[in-house]
């Protein structure tokens, strides 16, 4: 499994964070941690960690394609060691 | 611009679908779009009234398939919206530009569990391209002009649009907005020189065909494109029509039930062209192992698609019309040609089959001979569909319509009744199954209402035909719930909505057949009785590669 750390700026939708956690699931990977924060330019900002055995552009490709989604940004991969995994 | 003149919100609602060029909506009246078909009565917006939400949805997929315009369709909130969902997913799926518009609670009860309340917002989620919900009525006309945009931009898809009632009754100053133009991607020059170098560097290329080519309206590039280039194809289940079949070098389709010259051809490339395509389980068969010697070259508008699930030598995201221009070149592949040549000849699809009774490949192939230019094929999901796949042609992508990702039995006859709306002048014949035909067989009364001249060609095992197939080839002959020998006697239900039919049982009969239903001024449904023995053949069976596909076995008389 990787860990990574993703940075997300969306518009402020109501729906919006179902949005992203939907396709983070369904794309194969598991939400370790969660913070936003609502800004005043209508923006919301999400930090997320989440963990795979998928490459994340997989998952980024398809954040990015979310319509209200302003920018996505991998911050940092590393492989979780108690569980690594020959992919990656 | 401003009208200065306040309408209600489902006045508005109607005058942005007829801003958009719609003519025709398709949908089902309910409480919570009340005012939006009160809005309708009387407008120069035509509607057809289906007998099913998922039906007018259907209609919706098959009017922009089979036009490349935007369909749209109309439900009420609850039952109504929640019977759109399959026809949203399929649009998803197959990339079709589609706006739902659904009526919805007054924002004052949404979260009270009010009499037809349903989270439409939160089910759209994961079956659309993007959704809204409309909570100011200052909003709604905005979100409707770029419901439009988002629909038809980019990879296109379906895009839901969820309307209160009071929004619906709320007046509004209507003012056209500013058009937002969704941005596209564009690519550099150096991924066309690197994409080039891989053509000039290829000694066995193939071209992999997908439905974006034609969503991008890229068919003629294309064309002009294997036309210098000399380049063998090979077309997906959606990219059916975008090569025609006199194309020297082109093979038909591949994957899972695609030609043995397509499969092992795609097997021995060694430059791989995917042009709108995604590799798909059903074109690649064991991933792994498709097209394993081959460098990818890969093209498409939805960058998400690159390196998904192939990781390619060179991709591109952006425009096909713009990029397959810039790819072209003449290329010294003569003994490629003639290796793909013979391949072809030696795989011929054979329709000299023995016996008395009717053998459905001759008999769709027989079709495809007789109709004319002008002409629409749309099809359900089984055998009969795998079997319009190999056997017939055609000579542009929005003249045949399948649900191919989403493979959704009962998308046939709604489909063709908006293809008939969005080509009146067509030839239009929806080609069905028994099982998929009672899944969606009430629109027999939309058929009935317009009196619309749809062709029925309806191929009758009397079986759940594709999941008998694999119940026969991978699980012991175990056929559990796949006989529908209690199917109801088809012409006379036809009748039943005026519409006249006959059946055929015998190979002699397939020509006097075909011409009636053909030559029939109105709507006809040609019912056909084959032998339920008939498998669909070759297949590549699940797990295996392409190369290893199944030919039809002894005891498959």
């Amino acid at each position: 499994m990787i860990d990574y750390s993703v940075a997300i700026s969306v518009q402020q939708q109501p729906e919006v964070l179902e949005r992203v956690l939907r396709v983070v699931r369904h794309r194969g990977f598991k939400v370790t941690h969660l913070a936003m924060q609502l800004n005043e330019n209508n923006t919301t900002s999400i930090d997320m960690s989440v963990q795979s055995d998928r490459a994340i552009a997989l998952l980024t490709n398809q954040i990015n394609k979310l319509i209200d989604v302003l920018d996505c940004q991998v911050l940092a991969g590393q492989i979780n060691k108690t569980s690594a995994s020959a992919k990656g | 611009m401003g009208s200065g003149q306040m309408i209600r919100g489902a006045d508005a609602v109607i005058k942005a679908i007829a801003a958009h060029g719609v003519t025709t909506v398709f949908g089902y009246p309910g409480g919570a779009i009340m005012p939006i078909y009160d809005a309708l009565y009387g407008s120069p917006v035509e509607h057809l009234l289906s007998r099913h939400e998922q039906g007018a949805a259907f209609a919706a997929v098959g009017y922009a398939r089979a036009s490349g315009k935007t369909g749209v369709c109309f439900a009420t909130s609850g039952p109504g919206a929640t019977n759109l969902i399959t026809s949203l997913a399929d649009a998803l799926l197959d990339s079709v530009p589609l706006v739902a518009i659904t009526g919805q609670v007054s924002t004052a009860v949404i979260g009270t569990d009010a009499f037809q309340e349903i989270d439409v917002l939160g089910m759209s989620l994961s079956c659309t391209k993007h959704s809204f919900m409309v909570t100011r009525v200052e909003e709604l006309v905005p979100t409707l002009y770029q419901a439009f945009e988002i629909a038809a931009s980019g990879r296109p898809g379906p895009v839901l649009v969820d309307i209160p009632k009071d929004i619906q009754l709320a007046l509004v100053d209507y003012k056209t907005p500013l058009q937002a133009v969704m941005p596209e991607p564009e690519h550099t020059q150096a991924q066309i020189d690197a994409a080039n170098a891989l053509l000039a560097n290829a000694e066995q290329p193939m071209l992999y065909v997908g439905g974006g080519v034609g969503m991008a309206s890229a068919v003629e590039p294309l064309r002009q494109f294997i036309a210098a280039t000399g380049i063998p194809s090979v077309a997906t289940l959606k990219g059916l029509g975008a090569v025609t079949i006199d194309t020297p070098g082109y093979l038909g389709m591949l994957g899972m039930h695609g030609s043995k010259a397509a499969n092992l051809a795609v097997q021995q490339c060694d430059l791989l062209i995917v042009v709108g395509a995604r590799f798909d389980d059903r074109v690649t068969g064991r991933l792994a192992s498709f097209a394993e010697n081959a460098k990818v070259l890969h093209l498409d508008i939805d960058a998400a698609e690159l390196g998904k699930l192939r990781m390619p030598e060179v991709a591109i995201a952006g425009d096909l019309r713009q990029i397959l221009p810039a790819l072209s070149q003449s290329m010294q592949i003569e003994a490629w040609q003639s290796e793909v040549q013979q391949l072809k000849a030696q795989h011929p699809w054979r329709y000299d089959r023995p016996g008395e009774l009717i053998y459905a490949p001759a008999m769709l192939n027989r079709l495809a001979q007789k109709l004319p230019e002008d002409s629409v094929v749309s099809c359900d999901v089984g055998q009969h569909q795998m079997w319009v796949a190999q056997h017939m042609y055609f000579r542009r992508p929005e003249d045949h319509l399948s649900s191919a990702g989403l493979g959704t039995m009962g998308f046939g006859l709604p489909a063709a009744i908006g293809a008939k709306v969005a080509r009146p002048s067509a030839m239009v014949v929806a080609v069905s199954g028994d099982g998929s035909f009672m899944m969606n067989v009430q629109e027999l009364t939309t058929i009935k209402r317009r009196r619309l001249p749809v062709k029925i060609l309806l191929v009758d095992n009397q079986k759940l035909g594709m999941v008998k197939q694999w119940q026969q080839l991978f699980f012991e002959e175990r056929y559990s719930e796949t006989d529908l020998s209690d199917n109801p006697d088809f012409v006379t239900m036809a009748s039943a909505f005026d519409i006249p039919g006959r059946n055929i049982t015998l190979a002699s009969e397939v020509e006097a057949g075909l011409d009636e239903m053909l030559n029939s001024e109105g709507p006809f449904l040609l019912h056909v009785s084959i032998d339920d023995a008939h498998n669909v053949w070759p297949l590549v069976p699940p797990g295996a590669s392409n190369q290893d596909m199944m030919d039809e076995m002894e005891k498959q008389t």
